[in-house]
């Protein structure tokens, strides 16, 4: 059985959690899915779930409502005694990243962070993961007894891909947590205007390179941006003609991105570029020199005047 | 307070990957090596703290001889001393062996508090920080932006810790702990010093305390095979006018690859 | 808080003539005991050896006087030398010169890595207790009237607008009671040294070539290792200086560069284009064939031999290696003379030390160990061979033939012109007739073979951080007026880090762009530039290129 840690915050669950069931599916072969909530209230968000796994198992407890990591470590660790899976996958997310060490730990289980693949399934896979800042890929097998603890990469896998079929039933699963074995007291979460824009976390990103010509075209790669919900970055000559501030830079002296999508406006390509994108999901390159290196990363390539595709893309965009 | 700073040498940002024959691991003899930049960081904030509340700072490392190139720079810009867990079969260990190297060294020095990086820059598995947290029997907090200490009372009791912790899309949370804790530092959160010429003199007469590697240590993972990550995709060029080109592209988008 | 030093010497550089200085002098202190001398060695790059690449050959003469027992030490040898090959290259084939030249037999010697030396011979310097302080560049020569007294590091933490950072350190003051200086080929330090002291005073011009290499992988068995070739002719022309190199080591590695002098008469030549097109060659190609690009770099190397070297003893200084222009120019070989020429001022400054007389007359003694010894033996008997080949190729190859058969005698000294004044204009090379390519000996880039500049320094590993001010300094105007229509500004193609630009923004005047950060200080700009309006200055310690196997 695998069972998949969803991850939710104040009763809305994180998108990633959707694509942590679409990798546990990959994974499955034949055995089950089932999904553990922990928190407080989380009734709406198991009903959620429900359709995508066998089983939903809610673990509410007043020490979870707020999330800690002794507290969320205690609990899995119980729901893994009970329910005996022989995999546990997680979002790779920052949370995860803060408890599910301590946990895998505590059950004597292999933790296999950040996870782009799957090869093949149940307890023959192997897990694909980046190294060496996504310069190598490793393809992992777990050891020991403990059941498997998997953290997927955000964005590795489909969220759009979970299979459907009838609700599930809904179980509670009780769990004995000592208050005083919690030693993190976390005050209330606040947003902050963060001074540099961390492109890491873009979904989309429209790039510009020399072709955008002067600092003025920039606002048709912005306008694109916007329509698309994409962050605004360029290469390096961009940022040295200080057209664009140094932390929109991509490549090897600035940002290593790997959004879902990147659009490269006019960039040439130079290697010291793609070092820092081609590990995007889905890139696309417009550039007037069909001999640019940036069409040997390209998914799709576009050979002309960006001047005149920008703006046919934004009146398709708004066509549809 | 007693103030360690676990320290990861990796080879350079500008290292071009080459792999050994059995495709397990990577040439080493190509490799040049650095402090692992997140490391740095939590080295800085650990000197910082001690100019403000007094004590010593301690670096730890685990991993081959060659380790001692980050120790001495760690010296060199202002570490007391240092733990060197010695073993070649720590470059490739997992995140489960290397705490558990580090902890062996570290649990009768009774550290109050333990910088590490948040992650590595080589093998990325953010899990060393958390894992050595719970050997060495302390609470702890990742991806750490600030750290606030609260002084003990003086009257027996262990001082406590207030620290901003990053979470996604821009939002933050203080969190407090009792001292000892261990906490991850995120890159970037303050400004590195050089070493200077005296600090680099000075650091040739600091401890490097050695410790064996203990026995009995598993891995619970391993690296079947490493490969340069290939694209199996194929470029698509997509002709026509622009209106054209637009259209098709805006669909393929939508319906093949599913980016908008 | 300015911090200072003081220590008894003071070794600019930490390469084989720094490094062998510093050894050297170590041994001397155990050999006569007395009064510990301190020293310190000061190196710009990261690590030891950062930033040092050669072909490269090595003569073992220097290193069995420093290091008797270096085998035993682990001295790391790629190979030694099996066979040497000499061609001479037209564009489509290549003739086997029957015998090879004596001074290009390398019977004996070893194929390394210079990086891989360095680094080994910095282990052995460490492991004496003697201070190498790396990261630290050498800024400005400190002088007590005319008495080198020192040298001070550059500032770090400075911003790219010239503003203090946070973590800013003002350079260091290192006095000494001697400095040697053994900061390369075209040393910065050297330079102000010899501006300020008139050191080259009747002396010929220094000239200079530039080399450009690569490491590459290629299939195991295709060629064994251990074999030494050089070539002539293709692609240069009659009256272009320099040659191709492939040195093979064992596993399919081999070390491949060419040499172009940097006295070219044509202003739109691109001596890194010339490297592309040596690849090209048929001969070349082949050998490359699947095999992957490792590493890049260049640098420059002092070629003006024996005449050109400068009055290397001063009060308080001395100057050895590749900054005092000892290289062999016909052997192409320089390492062992940086080493022997470190050695004989780690024992002048010694003496003098010993002594307690550091002025130029008592460091004199540098020049006699010199003049007394295998020095002046070598370089000596080829000083004109450089200046020779300025008549041209065969004109070059003739007279080195008759220099090997009378040992250098018989001969006036001939005399030489600096080599960027051989540069021509753009008017008087080409006429009226001006091509329209930038380039005259451009070729087709597959990035495969044969790579862009940019491409090729991304393989070289530089580095420097970015929000520092530009190193390079340039006398803009002239960019901006004259260099167009006069050179056609050739800097763009003489740096082989495409760190010059000149940006043509519709609308808006000529600039120059300085992409400072790809420099890998091979100092070909400094030297090449018609109207000698750049200076190089080091970039805030630590950052350059990585020339890890080179």
């Amino acid at each position: 059985m695998i069972l998949v840690v969803a991850e939710q915050r104040d009763g809305i669950l994180n998108r990633a959690t959707w694509e942590t069931l679409a990798a546990a599916q990959a994974l499955a072969g034949d055995m089950p899915v089932k999904a553990v909530i922990f928190g407080q209230s989380v009734g709406t968000a198991a009903q959620e779930i429900a359709p995508a796994a066998s089983d939903v198992v809610v673990v509410e407890h007043a020490a979870l409502g707020t999330y800690t990591p002794d507290g969320f470590a205690i609990a899995l660790q119980q729901v893994a005694i009970s329910l005996k899976p022989a995999f546990v996958l997680l979002p790779h997310t920052y949370q995860t990243r803060d408890f599910a060490p301590l946990a895998a730990l505590r059950m004597g289980a292999a933790l296999i962070t950040d996870v782009t693949g799957i090869n093949g399934t149940g307890t023959a896979a192997t897990f694909s993961r980046p190294m060496f800042q996504g310069k190598l890929s490793a393809d992992v097998r777990p050891h020991g007894n403990g059941p498997v603890c998997v953290s997927i990469q955000i964005g590795a896998f489909r969220a759009d891909a979970v299979k459907r079929g009838d609700a599930a039933a809904i179980t509670r699963l009780d769990v004995n947590i000592d208050p005083s074995a919690i030693r993190q007291s976390p005050e209330a979460p606040f947003k902050e205007a963060k001074q540099a824009v961390d492109l890491g976390q873009a979904e989309r990103i429209v790039a510009v390179g020399r072709g955008i010509k002067s600092q003025e075209n920039i606002a048709v790669a912005e306008r694109l941006a916007s329509a698309i919900g994409a962050e605004i970055a360029a290469s390096r000559p961009i940022c040295d003609s200080g057209w664009l501030p140094m932390d929109r830079q991509i490549g090897s002296s600035g940002q290593t991105v790997a959004p879902k999508l990147y659009l490269a406006l006019g960039i040439s390509g130079a290697i010291q570029h793609l070092v820092g994108m081609k590990g995007s999901r889905t890139i696309v390159a417009i550039n007037k020199d069909a001999d640019a290196p940036i069409f040997e990363v390209a998914d799709y390539g576009i050979v002309g005047d960006l001047f005149e595709i920008v703006p046919a893309i934004l009146s398709e965009l708004e066509k549809g | 307070m007693k103030i360690a700073v676990c320290i990861k040498q990796v080879p350079t940002r500008e290292w071009q990957p080459r792999l050994n024959e059995a495709r397990t691991w990577i040439r080493e003899q190509d490799a040049s090596y650095e402090l692992n930049e997140p490391d740095a960081y939590a080295l800085e904030e650990a000197l910082r703290l001690r100019e403000k509340h007094g004590g010593e700072v301690v670096v730890c490392a685990a991993g081959p001889a060659r380790v001692q190139q980050v120790i001495r720079e760690a010296l060199a810009r202002g570490a007391d001393r240092a733990i060197h867990v010695e073993d070649d079969s720590l470059a490739s260990a997992d995140a489960s062996v290397t705490s558990a190297a580090l902890a062996s060294a570290m649990g009768d020095e009774r550290f109050d508090l333990v910088l590490t990086g948040l992650q590595s820059d080589d093998h990325g598995h953010a899990q060393v920080g958390v894992m050595l947290a719970e050997r060495l029997q302390m609470p702890h907090s990742t991806i750490i932006m600030e750290v606030q200490i609260e002084a003990s009372t003086g009257s027996g009791q262990a001082g406590r810790l207030r620290v901003k912790r990053e979470l996604e899309g821009g939002w933050f949370q203080w969190i407090g702990m009792p001292l000892p804790a261990l906490l991850t530092i995120q890159s970037g959160i303050n400004q590195l010093r050089y070493a200077t010429l005296k600090g680099i003199m000075a650091a040739k007469k600091k401890e490097i305390r050695k410790a064996p590697l203990p026995g009995g240590l598993t891995p619970s993972q391993q690296i079947v095979s490493l490969a340069l990550p290939m694209r199996s995709k194929q470029t698509h060029m997509i002709g026509g006018p622009p209106s054209e080109a637009a259209r098709d592209l805006v669909r393929r988008l939508r319906e093949e690859a599913r980016a908008l | 808080m300015t911090e200072t030093l003081d220590v008894d010497v003071l070794i600019v550089g930490g390469g084989p003539a720094g490094l062998s200085a510093a050894l050297r002098l170590s041994q001397l202190q155990k050999a006569h005991g007395g009064e510990p001398i301190s020293v310190a060695v000061l190196e710009k790059a990261r690590e030891a050896g950062a930033h040092t690449l050669s072909g490269a050959v090595l003569d073992l003469s220097a290193l069995r006087e420093l290091i008797p027992d270096y085998v035993a030490k682990g001295a790391p040898f790629a190979t030694p030398v099996h066979r040497d090959h000499v061609y001479f290259l037209t564009q489509k084939s290549k003739l086997r010169f029957p015998i090879v030249p004596p001074p290009l037999q390398n019977h004996g010697n070893v194929v390394i890595s210079l990086n891989a030396f360095v680094r080994w011979l910095s282990a052995q310097v460490e492991a004496e207790g003697v201070d190498l302080f790396t990261g630290f560049a050498g800024r400005d020569v400190l002088f007590d009237g005319s008495r080198v007294a020192g040298v001070r590091t550059g500032d770090r933490g400075i911003a790219k607008d010239g503003t203090r950072k946070s973590e800013f350190e003002p350079g260091v003051e290192i006095r000494a009671q001697v400095t040697i200086f053994c900061d390369g080929v075209r040393g910065n330090l050297t330079k102000e040294l010899i501006r300020r002291l008139a050191l080259s005073k009747d002396r010929e011009p220094e000239q200079y070539a530039v080399g450009l290499k690569e490491l590459w992988d290629i299939p195991k068995d295709r060629i064994e290792g251990g074999t030494v070739i050089h070539t002539l002719g293709y692609p240069l022309l009659e009256d272009q200086f320099g040659g191709g190199f492939i040195y093979t080591m064992p596993e399919g590695r081999i070390s491949i560069g060419f040499v172009v002098g940097l006295d070219y008469r044509d202003p739109l030549f691109d001596p890194h284009m010339a490297f592309n097109r040596f690849k090209q060659h048929p001969f070349v190609t082949e050998l490359l064939e699947g095999g992957a690009l490792v590493r890049y770099g260049a640098k420059a190397l002092p070629e003006g031999g024996w005449n050109t070297i400068p009055r290397t003893y001063m009060d308080g200084a001395l100057i050895a290696g590749d900054a005092g222009a000892f290289l062999n120019s016909m052997r192409l070989k320089g390492i062992h003379l940086a080493m022997r020429t470190g050695m004989h001022a780690a024992e002048a400054a010694f003496e003098a030390i010993r002594e307690g007389n550091t002025s130029a007359s008592s460091l004199k003694r540098y020049q006699d160990k010199i003049d007394a010894g295998p020095v002046r033996a070598e370089l000596y008997p080829v000083r004109n061979v450089h200046q020779a080949f300025g008549h041209g190729l065969f004109a070059g190859l003739a007279f080195s033939g008759l220099t090997l058969v009378t040992g250098g005698r018989w001969f006036e000294n001939l005399h030489g012109k600096p080599g960027h004044e051989r540069m021509k204009m753009l008017a008087w090379y080409y006429g009226l007739d001006v091509p329209a390519s930038r380039t005259s000996n451009a070729t087709t880039i597959d990035r495969k073979l044969t790579f862009d500049k940019l491409t090729n320094v991304h393989y070289s590993g530089t580095t420097h951080d970015e929000d520092q001010p530009a190193h390079l300094l340039v006398h803009t105007e002239v960019c901006t007026s004259v260099c167009g229509p006069e050179y056609g500004h050739p800097c763009v193609r003489f740096c082989p880090a495409n760190v010059y630009e000149i940006i043509r923004d519709p609308g808006q005047p000529v600039r120059l762009q300085i992409n400072a950060s790809n420099c890998v200080h091979c100092k070909t700009c400094d030297i090449m530039d018609p109207y000698q309006v750049i200076t190089w200055v080091p970039p805030e310690g630590g950052g350059g290129p990585q020339y890890t196997g080179m």
